[in-house]
């Protein structure tokens, strides 16, 4: 964020290769946004899913501004690639009704509070953001598979055995509530 | 050796993997293999006390304190597994996996309390939260309103937002720091500018506050103990707290410098935590809601033990959980087994208990007045220590006095609907209820739970001793 708050002050020019990265990084930032919206305020549940992929993309640009070209690959096949569709069939194959209106929200003031209330940590967090002094710390590794790799099976260890806990436990559960269900 | 409780765990969840494999079962050796395991787990858990060791490249510590946390766990796991034996609401067809849920969560609290890296512990946790966040629907569908599926939902729902604060305070961390173990941490918060820094304790905090069921992230608790079977409800209600509770201290130790606007927060947590509890409390007649509430108050309390910032202070929270576990554990115990289904029991249904099984009717009375905090019983000492630590925290602020006066102005609301309960059990008749039949095992199980909360209530030193050189390990 530092860096970004400094190229918009006195930055270079946007035609120079580091303004040009600057840009590519904003409207990767815009992609989550807009992205993120749709899918929030779209009245359409596959509108919604569309924006989650949307959102989902420019996710992974983050991971590639961040030099992690592996994580970002990744994203894309997994969340935009599998998840969203994912959802997409649950979405087709529940086909649930399109609902109009405003549902059950009777008290006036919640909309008006609310938005209050996220205008004021957004405001928060941004000046916690741009007050705090950052420090910038040197690069860990190169973000290539070779070195994911070699943390996983060495200093990330435990965590690589406690995630395979953890898909056992997804799989076997999603197996267990399904089967009671179709019974 | 080190790490023997965690492996008696996995072998026991691969145990229960293998069986849900067969289709013809005999669901009473499949019940006792659980209860063996469960108390293998706790010797386990007794030889590896005094063990010391850092694996796993530094991310795993193993000293007297996750150690003294891995027995209470494996404690709580083993009486959960005894009087949640028969299973009264859990289709026999699931079971096997039911109990490699259980397994595998109590595995992931163990392993949570030993981590000391913020990865590893967000793994952990999750490794927990999933396996319970499956056990809560696996309850049967009895009264058609499939009110355990609403349950599991909102449990998901409200533990991903908790997982979500977390994860956004473990960022802005390892933004500050450039680290994600916990000693380097410290070391790097220190230097580290402070809103910064301390917002991201809090938020780490909120993770935390969302197992143990404080304040703000209290609202899952009576929908879940409601919507869960009882026995689920009984192992929930009790051992992810004590993880909860370690973790809480850790993270709150590692707080520096100006933290005077953390212990006002968690003053503020604390009191709104007990008002909540107790004053909701007091208007519930499903008597797993009215557990819930009290354990959102009971939640408040550990808070104070918290605020003290110092080594007494967590050493009382230790006290005090660990009483919790014991005296929660004595009422779920009577819960599980009155019940004759399975069935949620109202206030209502427990009229009449002391001559439908007077042994129960002892148990649960024995372990609401400890929770009410009634002398000589654990809940006492634990409440009567947490406020003079508040108040020697603060000798000369007025803020310390009016919080302590407040709390206690709580033990006091809590008293009534604690005895309310115990009124209907003892002083009305049972009308036409059966009488509840319990087994031998389970009995002396309760009774041994009550004289634990005795024991604990008559000598507290020398726990709050051991929870105390427990806590110097870690600072």
């Amino acid at each position: 964020m530092q860096s970004l708050s400094s190229q918009l002050a006195n930055g270079p020019s946007l035609f120079s290769a580091e303004g040009f990265v600057g840009l590519i990084f904003l409207i990767t930032i815009a992609v989550i946004i807009i992205g993120a919206f749709m899918a929030t305020t779209s009245r359409r549940l596959v509108r919604c899913v569309a924006g989650l992929a949307v959102s989902f993309t420019g996710v992974a640009g983050i991971y590639y501004f961040l030099m992690s070209p592996f994580v970002a690959m990744m994203q894309m096949l997994i969340y935009v690639g599998a998840v969203s569709i994912l959802i997409a069939f649950a979405v087709m194959l529940a086909a649930p009704e399109d609902h109009t209106g405003s549902g059950s929200r009777t008290n006036v003031l919640a909309s008006p509070l609310g938005a209050g209330m996220a205008a004021m940590v957004f405001a928060a967090l941004s000046i916690l953001g741009i007050k705090t002094q950052w420090q910038s710390f040197p690069r860990q590794g190169s973000g290539d598979i070779e070195q994911i790799g070699y943390v996983l099976l060495t200093s990330h260890s435990m965590v690589f055995e406690a995630i395979s806990l953890v898909l056992l436990i997804a799989i076997i559960g999603a197996l267990v509530l399904a089967r009671k269900g179709r019974s | 050796m080190a790490i023997l409780p965690e492996l008696v765990l996995l072998t026991g969840a691969a145990a229960f993997f293998v069986l849900s494999l067969f289709s013809r079962l005999d669901f009473n050796q499949v019940k006792n293999a659980a209860v063996i395991f469960g108390v293998v787990t706790f010797i386990a858990a007794l030889v590896a006390l005094d063990s010391k060791a850092t694996i796993f490249f530094g991310s795993y510590e193993i000293d007297l304190y996750s150690q003294l946390f891995k027995l209470m766990i494996s404690f709580g796991l083993a009486i959960a597994l005894i009087f949640g034996q028969n299973l009264k609401d859990i289709d026999e067809s699931v079971r096997p996996e039911y109990y490699m849920f259980l397994f595998l969560s109590a595995l992931g609290l163990m392993m949570v309390v030993s981590s000391v890296e913020l990865i590893s512990i967000f793994v952990s946790l999750e490794l927990s939260s999933f396996a319970l966040y499956l056990l809560v629907p696996m309850r049967s569908d009895q009264s058609g309103l499939r009110m355990q599926m609403e349950a599991g939902i909102k449990y998901i729902l409200f533990g991903v937002l908790a997982t979500g604060f977390m994860l956004f305070g473990m960022s802005y961390i390892f933004g500050l720091t450039g680290s994600t173990y916990l000693n380097e941490i410290l070391t790097g918060l220190q230097t580290a500018p402070q809103p910064a820094a301390l917002f991201a304790i809090i938020m780490v905090l909120a993770g935390f506050f969302f197992k143990l069921a404080v304040f703000p992230m209290h609202f899952w608790v009576p929908d879940i103990y409601q919507g869960a079977s009882n026995e689920t409800t009984g192992f929930i209600a009790t051992v992810p707290k004590l993880a909860a509770v370690a973790l809480l201290i850790r993270i709150t130790s590692m707080s520096s410098g100006n933290i005077q606007f953390l212990v006002y927060l968690l003053m503020f947590l604390a009191l709104c935590s007990m008002f909540y509890g107790n004053l909701s409390a007091l208007v519930q007649t499903d008597v797993k809601r009215l557990l819930g509430f009290s354990g959102i108050a009971h939640a408040g309390f550990i808070l104070l033990g918290l605020l003290t910032m110092d080594p007494g202070g967590y050493a009382i929270a230790i006290y005090y959980i660990s009483g919790y576990v014991v005296m929660n554990l004595a009422c779920f115990l009577v819960l599980c087994n009155v019940s004759q289904n399975g069935e949620n029991l109202e206030i209502d249904d427990l009229k009449g208990l002391h001559k439908r099984q007077p042994v129960l009717a002892f148990i649960l009375a024995v372990g609401l007045f400890a929770l009410a905090g009634i002398p000589p019983f654990v809940g006492f000492m634990g409440k009567f220590m947490l406020l003079t630590g508040t108040l020697s925290a603060g000798p000369e602020s007025l803020i310390h006095l009016i919080v302590v006066i407040l709390a206690a102005i709580n033990t006091g609301i809590a008293i009534y609907y604690y005895l309310s309960v115990v009124r209907a059990a003892y002083t009305t008749d049972p009308e036409d209820r059966p009488d509840v039949v319990v087994d031998g095992f389970t009995q002396t199980v309760g009774i041994a739970l009550v004289l634990l909360i005795i024991i604990m209530g008559a000598l507290p030193a020398k726990i709050v001793a051991l929870a105390d050189t427990a806590v110097k390990t870690i600072m």
